[in-house]
């Protein structure tokens, strides 16, 4: 029988602490740890049915039942904040900040606050936040709504780019029949990454750019992704644990080679290889990437998917690098740990470290002092070349690659970008130099 | 990378290049320009090509984009809805902090009371570092020449600084004795004005040392210097002493001529082979600076043929030294009792001005051994008998007092590359050290001696022991000197080093010039003076042309007080370029660095 494991740790805050024994039989839905006292984190609940075999400081791991249901213990009724704090969820974009905390203090009145759908996507491959827009926008709105209402938010923006017609089109249309006392708007993005960086959506649509160790409240906005807002809906009007993630599956798979599966309700707890298999098995691979390719980070078969897991990938072989390699670390992609783990996969030493001088250190990470646009990174390249590297290996969003583009190659130093194995496990166009487009 | 706000205000004159793709609508910032430091790394790199048509940061700050543009682009008028034109008169206008470097056309034309607020731009040039530094010196108040100016009112550093209480530790008073004529004769004796040598002396004087094995006299008028010369080893005026010790009491100085020694070996092999100065005099040395022969000096030239192949030895080269300072024993026995005409009197004091910045000149001086020697304190001014060679000494700092250095403390043993070595004619009348020592809004507390060892772990070692004796004399600030080109830089650098990781602010004067890519650098040399007056930036091979020169020495001090005052000093360009230095000499009011072209264009 299949083990699900549920790790402790699934977000922002303290662990959770395992509220079951081993042994105990428990039932999809049901609650097996619990928000440490006065402190921030979150719950975790079973998304199957089974016997809970052992639990450590790690990870509840329980058995599943040969028979499985779709329905779940609900959660008890309540106020929308109540059931969403007992709901487990946590901010579904990646970061898994636990969403009871976020939305614990109301905007005063006059401060006229607004929540903000984050519907960028902005990491290639990835596209279930995508598709649940286009298939339940109502859903996404609904959830927008009670996010406002326990803001006590003046207005809502979903912000999505202007390239997802249908799914900008879907919205137009669920808007039409949108009640709501507050005014709500789309807000049109361009298609850059990374415009879903959370202070970047917020300079986009409120034209206000937070210092890098801000967040979105010190500018009157609460910023959500498309996963949360429907899943805020599912706890508040239906009940519903966060037992069960939306995903991108792709890359290097046997039946489907090259290509982007989106699945729903994944059961959270499943392992990697369980998902791979689901979706026709593995084909030769270089790593598998959880996460997108951007920001994703290296995980193993073994491994389970938790509630921040947006993309499965499985990249494309690495090709032996060249023999010396200086990195370019951004706050925007690959952290300095990840491309150095990159570098080693390409056989490449590394001769030469150097930041974008955008990535300020915050608390235990590193955020960039203007999203997207890029502060020129030819000195860095220079330093990189007199290091004595041949070639640079860089996780940059587009503009700033840009710019890498604009001169590494005409020093003799060929780019490699931290995405690029994923990229080309789907036949994606690398993130290279930005073409011009015609003026419209 | 793009600029910040204040970096921008530094390069308002240099061209504006986008420091990264922008589009069209763009209201052009600081943020959107590539820094101009880096761009003679992109041009060298092949990744930036500036053009005439380009503008520069201050005429695009502000316009608008109107078309989308690539990443390091220069930008031009047909992209921006607008330039801002700059005047001429807006140029020159005192922005306050961060004119750049436009110096030359502003300094001259703007009276000098004007300058206040204006900067001094002082370059040097080399690339790392060391190299190419150009320093833009905003100067709050006045022009702050050197005292002897009395142009300006008290400058900058000491309008703050209390002006120090003069307290006289001893004079020396220098005759300077009027000599019109040499000639070699039957006798040494001075008569009217007329030093005549005995011609046989020269056997005499061969025999003080082993090594010399020949030595030959003769006198080159001021009218007669296209003449051919062997490597030009010294030149040494004709002091002595006839009450006191050396830096106190009398010191009489002929005035008008100075020995000027050449040599070669057994072989005729130039004993400065490679490096030497061979050649005609008129185009081998630089008449008129301060360790060279002035244009109107008679020159007595000793030339001497030392042992073969003993040219790149220490005994070899000494030798020549000792048996030419026999012979000028010989003249200056006859100047003690000379009494003809005194052309000059000049009082040099050594004195202390309590309250003001403590300041001390640190000269890097050859010790590597062979000819890099000097020979420190002799009995003599400028004598070589009495004295304790540099090298045997370990290299160590010596301190001397500004009066003891001023009363011919230093025998100089110049070496290969005579262009950037100091003859012993320099030290007698070092700029730096008149400079400094008449300085009523400094207190120069002595001039420390330091000799370059040959071997990297010495020279760390006497480079360690300087940076103890700095800290412990309790400066405000220092000026530190090298001479030569390369290895000695390697000394010099960790002096810099030793001062500025104390705190105490530095200066650094040195011949860099051109190939200053080669010289290294480190986080202190911030201040830095060039010597260089080579059209092509090199080391020529004529002697005492890239020296310390009086308009060296007043930058040097001007830079240290605006250093020691916090006031900003402007990094310079990455190239060599003169006109930065003349830009800092058009500022002080100095007169323009003119090059030698001696054939090391490039």
């Amino acid at each position: 029988m299949p083990e699900y494991i549920f790790p402790l740790r699934q977000g922002v805050g303290a662990p959770s602490v395992p509220c079951v024994k081993e042994g105990e039989t428990v039932r999809r839905g049901q609650r097996i740890a619990d928000i440490p006292e006065g402190k921030l984190g979150s719950a975790i609940h079973t998304s199957v049915s089974g016997i809970v075999r052992a639990v450590t400081d790690e990870a509840v791991r329980i058995e599943a039942a040969a028979e499985q249901t779709k329905d779940y213990v609900p959660l008890e009724n309540a106020d929308p904040l109540s059931m969403i704090r007992a709901s487990g969820l946590v901010g579904l974009g990646g970061a898994g900040f636990p969403v009871w905390a976020k939305l614990g203090k109301p905007f005063a009145p006059e401060k006229k606050g607004c929540v903000i759908i984050n519907a960028a996507e902005c990491e290639p491959i990835l596209s279930h936040n995508i598709d649940s827009v286009e298939k339940r926008p109502e859903d996404v709105l609904r959830g927008l709504a009670i996010e406002m209402d326990v803001m006590h938010a003046a207005r809502g923006f979903i912000a999505i780019k202007k390239k997802h017609t249908a799914a900008v089109a879907a919205l137009q249309k669920a808007l039409a029949a949108y009640t709501g006392e507050k005014p709500v708007n789309i807000h049109l993005l361009p298609d850059m990454y990374p415009m879903g960086e959370e202070r970047a959506i917020v300079r986009e649509v409120l034209g206000e750019l937070l210092p890098p160790d801000a967040i979105p409240l010190a500018a009157g906005a609460v910023v959500s992704n498309v996963e949360t807002a429907v899943r805020i809906h599912e706890a508040v009007d239906l009940g519903k644990p966060m037992i069960d993630k939306d995903l991108t599956v792709a890359g290097k798979l046997k039946t489907h080679p090259g290509e982007t599966i989106v699945m729903h309700d994944v059961p959270v707890g499943i392992s990697v290889g369980d998902i791979f298999q689901m979706n026709g098995g593995l084909d030769e691979y270089g790593e598998l990437v959880m996460g997108g390719p951007f920001t994703g980070h290296r995980t193993e078969i073994k491994d389970p998917v938790i509630k921040t897991t947006g993309g499965l990938i499985a990249a494309e072989c690495f090709p032996k690098g060249p023999e010396k390699i200086g990195l370019l670390v951004c706050a925007c992609g690959a952290s300095e740990e990840r491309m150095k783990e990159l570098a080693a996969s390409y056989g490449s030493e590394v001769v030469d470290i150097e930041y974008c001088k955008q990535a300020m250190p915050v608390r235990n990470t590193r955020k960039c002092l203007n999203p997207g646009k890029c502060p020129g990174q030819v000195a860095k390249v220079l330093a990189i070349r007199k290091a004595g590297a041949g070639a640079i290996l860089i996780g940059n969003c587009s503009d700033c690659t840009n710019t890498v583009m604009s001169c590494a190659p005409q020093l003799g130093l060929p780019v490699y970008h931290s995405t690029d194995l994923a990229l080309r496990a789907v036949n994606h166009k690398l993130i290279r130099k930005i073409h011009i487009a015609p003026e419209s | 990378m793009s600029m910040t706000k204040e970096m921008a205000q530094q390069h308002l004159k240099d061209p504006a290049v986008f420091c990264c793709r922008r589009q069209k609508g763009l209201v052009i910032s600081e943020a959107d320009l590539e820094d101009p430091d880096i761009f003679d790394d992109m041009e060298e790199a092949g990744l930036l090509k500036l053009s005439d048509d380009g503008l520069t940061v201050e005429q695009v700050l502000g316009s608008t984009l109107t078309k989308d543009v690539e990443a390091l682009t220069p930008i031009t008028k047909d992209v921006l809805d607008h330039v801002h034109e700059v005047s001429t008169e807006d140029k020159k206008a005192p922005a306050a902090s961060a004119e750049p470097s436009v110096p030359a056309e502003t300094a001259k034309t703007v009276p000098q009371a004007s300058i206040d607020n204006g900067v001094l731009h002082i370059h040097i040039d080399q690339a790392e570092k060391l190299s190419g530094f150009t320093l833009d010196i905003p100067l709050p108040k006045g022009p702050g020449l050197p005292p002897v100016s009395a142009a300006g009112p008290a400058s900058a550093a000491s309008a703050a600084a209390p002006t120090g209480k003069k307290k006289v530790i001893r004079t020396l008073v220098k005759k300077h004795m009027k000599i019109t004529d040499v000639v070699i004769g039957d006798e040494t004796k001075i008569e009217n004005g007329t030093i005549t040598i005995d011609g046989s002396i020269v056997e005499k004087a061969v025999k003080e040392d082993p090594l010399c094995k020949s030595l030959a006299l003769d006198v080159i008028k001021p009218d007669q210097r296209h003449v051919y010369t062997n490597t030009i080893m010294d030149v040494c005026p004709i002091a002595t002493k006839v009450e006191g010790e050396l830096g106190e009491g009398v010191t009489k100085v002929a005035d008008g001529v100075v020995f000027m020694l050449t040599g070669v070996d057994e072989d005729g092999v130039q004993v400065h082979e490679f490096g030497s100065s061979e050649g005609y005099l008129d185009e081998k040395m630089y008449f008129g600076h301060p360790g060279c022969a002035d244009k109107n000096d008679i020159i007595i030239r000793c030339h001497a043929v030392i042992a073969r192949k003993s040219g790149m030895t220490r005994p070899g080269p000494f030798a020549a030294h000792k048996c030419e300072d026999y012979i000028i024993q010989a003249v200056r026995d006859q100047l003690k009792k000379y009494d003809g005409e005194v052309v000059r009197e000049e009082l040099c004091e050594d004195c202390r001005r309590e309250g003001n910045p403590r300041v001390v000149l640190v000269k890097e001086i050859m010790g590597q051994g062979a000819m890099h020697d000097n020979v420190i304190c002799p009995t003599e001014p400028c004598g070589v008998k009495g004295g304790q060679k540099n090298v045997d000494c370990g290299n160590v700092p010596i301190m001397l007092t500004p009066n003891q250095v001023r009363d011919g403390s230093i025998h100089a043993l110049t070496c290969i590359g005579p262009a950037t070595k100091e003859m012993t004619r320099h030290y007698i009348r070092e700029p730096l050290v008149e400079g400094l020592a008449a300085d009523p809004e400094l207190d120069l507390i002595g001039v420390v001696f330091v000799g370059s060892p040959q071997v990297n772990d010495e020279k760390m070692w006497v480079s360690e022991r300087l940076g103890t004796l700095l800290e412990t004399l309790d400066i405000d600030g220092c000026i530190i000197t090298t001479e030569g080109f390369g290895n000695n830089h390697i000394d010099f650098i960790q002096h810099i080093g030793q001062a500025g990781k104390r705190g105490i602010p530095v200066v650094g004067v040195s011949f860099c010039a051109y190939q200053g890519q080669l010289v290294v650098g480190n986080k202190y040399a911030t201040a830095m003076v060039e010597e260089n007056m080579d059209a092509g930036g090199f080391e020529n091979n004529i002697a005492g042309c890239s020296c310390v020169t009086p308009e060296v020495a007043a930058r040097a001090i001007q830079m240290l007080k605006n250093k020691m005052a916090g006031v900003e000093v402007k990094p310079a360009p990455k190239k060599w370029n003169n006109a930065v230095i003349n830009a800092n000499n058009d500022l002080l009011g100095l007169s323009e660095t003119v090059l030698v072209d001696s054939g090391t264009l490039h």
